[in-house]
């Protein structure tokens, strides 16, 4: 747990800087600074507590807002099934809380570490798991209590901090020549998709339902299996 | 706070955790079935390229330069914190050059 819980920094800090921002966003819009460290801590969905509030900010119902919200949480459908075989020797209340904490960078570095490393399980996703929902909720009450006083985070090329950061886990999870056409068909549909304007969670659960039925063929067709 | 920002909380919370709940369902269910196993161990290298490949979608061209440094930066050192660093100079470097 104490190996997750120190690799997941540096992901921890960019993360609290975008915690930041939308701590700003979530009090300029009149939530108090209690209200939007209780919803961190209950929803921790990062993205999707964004597009919430600002639909919520921008007079949608209550309805559209956490539809809206929901939407972009769908690829945690896959994000959580994936984890079975990690989850599979801790115990069910365990995985209920283990599934909670679960985000996107402490899942993909779980998956990374443990492509090199059998070891690496279910502790190693809760210790970095507790990391990154401590960092968001601290972050985002921060940005809330504090405001304005930090510049367009985007501007300084943060969010692609986190792109680079995806393209290494997706470099270690790299098994073989096997899945590069399934790589590459998932990030061609995802980025048509995407271009053409569907949201991004229907995109990345398209073009990787895509990338499955491509890995699966070929996995038919070598005979692993029936 | 509102009764509205109440419900917001908690339906947002609510829906949150349901998805999740529904994952962890469905993926138990996927390893009990030996043959769709397989599915298990090729899911999260394609929802991680799905990732990036949304948050790529509608950048401009230098994200994308940017993107190619990290795919080579990440090759060749096989690091996360590495590649997430000199991404990130890759991608100030070539804005403050006024690409």
């Amino acid at each position: 747990m104490k190996h997750g819980f120190i690799s997941i920094l540096p992901l921890a800090a960019g993360a609290a800087l975008y915690g930041f921002a939308f701590g700003v966003l979530a009090a300029q819009v009149g939530f108090p600074w209690w209200g939007v460290a209780l919803m961190s801590a209950f929803v921790h969905a990062g993205s999707s507590q964004i597009v919430a509030v600002e639909q919520f900010a921008a007079g949608e119902f209550v309805a559209g807002a956490v539809i809206a919200g929901a939407a972009l949480n769908l690829r945690y459908l896959g994000i959580i099934a994936s984890l079975a075989d990690v989850l599979k020797d801790i115990p069910f209340r365990l995985r209920l809380i283990a599934i909670h904490i679960t985000g996107d960078e402490n899942w993909a570095l779980t998956m990374a570490k443990r492509v090199n490393d059998p070891n690496i399980g279910a502790w190693f996703l809760i210790g970095s798991g507790i990391t990154m929902i401590s960092v968001w909720v601290v972050s985002t009450t921060a940005g809330a209590l504090i405001g304005k006083a930090i510049p367009n985070l985007e501007e300084f090329g943060l969010g692609f901090a986190f792109t680079a950061a995806f393209i290494a886990m997706a470099r270690a999870m790299f098994v073989g020549r096997r899945n590069v056409v399934a790589c590459l068909m998932t990030f061609g549909v995802t980025v048509i998709l995407t271009r053409f304007g569907v949201s991004g969670a229907y995109a990345i659960l398209g073009g990787s339902l895509i990338g499955l039925a491509i890995s699966t063929a070929a996995r038919a067709r070598a005979g692993d299996i029936q | 706070m509102t009764p509205n920002q109440w419900m917001l909380i908690l339906f947002l919370g609510l829906a949150a955790y349901g998805i999740r709940l529904f994952g962890l369902l469905g993926g138990q269910a996927i390893r009990n079935n030996a043959r769709l196993r397989p599915v298990l161990e090729d899911l999260p290298g394609c929802l991680v390229v799905g990732l990036i490949a949304a948050s790529l979608a509608n950048q401009p061209v230098t994200t994308w330069i940017a993107a190619a440094i990290a795919v080579l930066v990440a090759i060749w050192s096989n690091n996360v914190v590495v590649t997430m660093m000199i991404g990130f100079m890759a991608i100030l470097g070539l804005r403050y050059l006024g690409f």
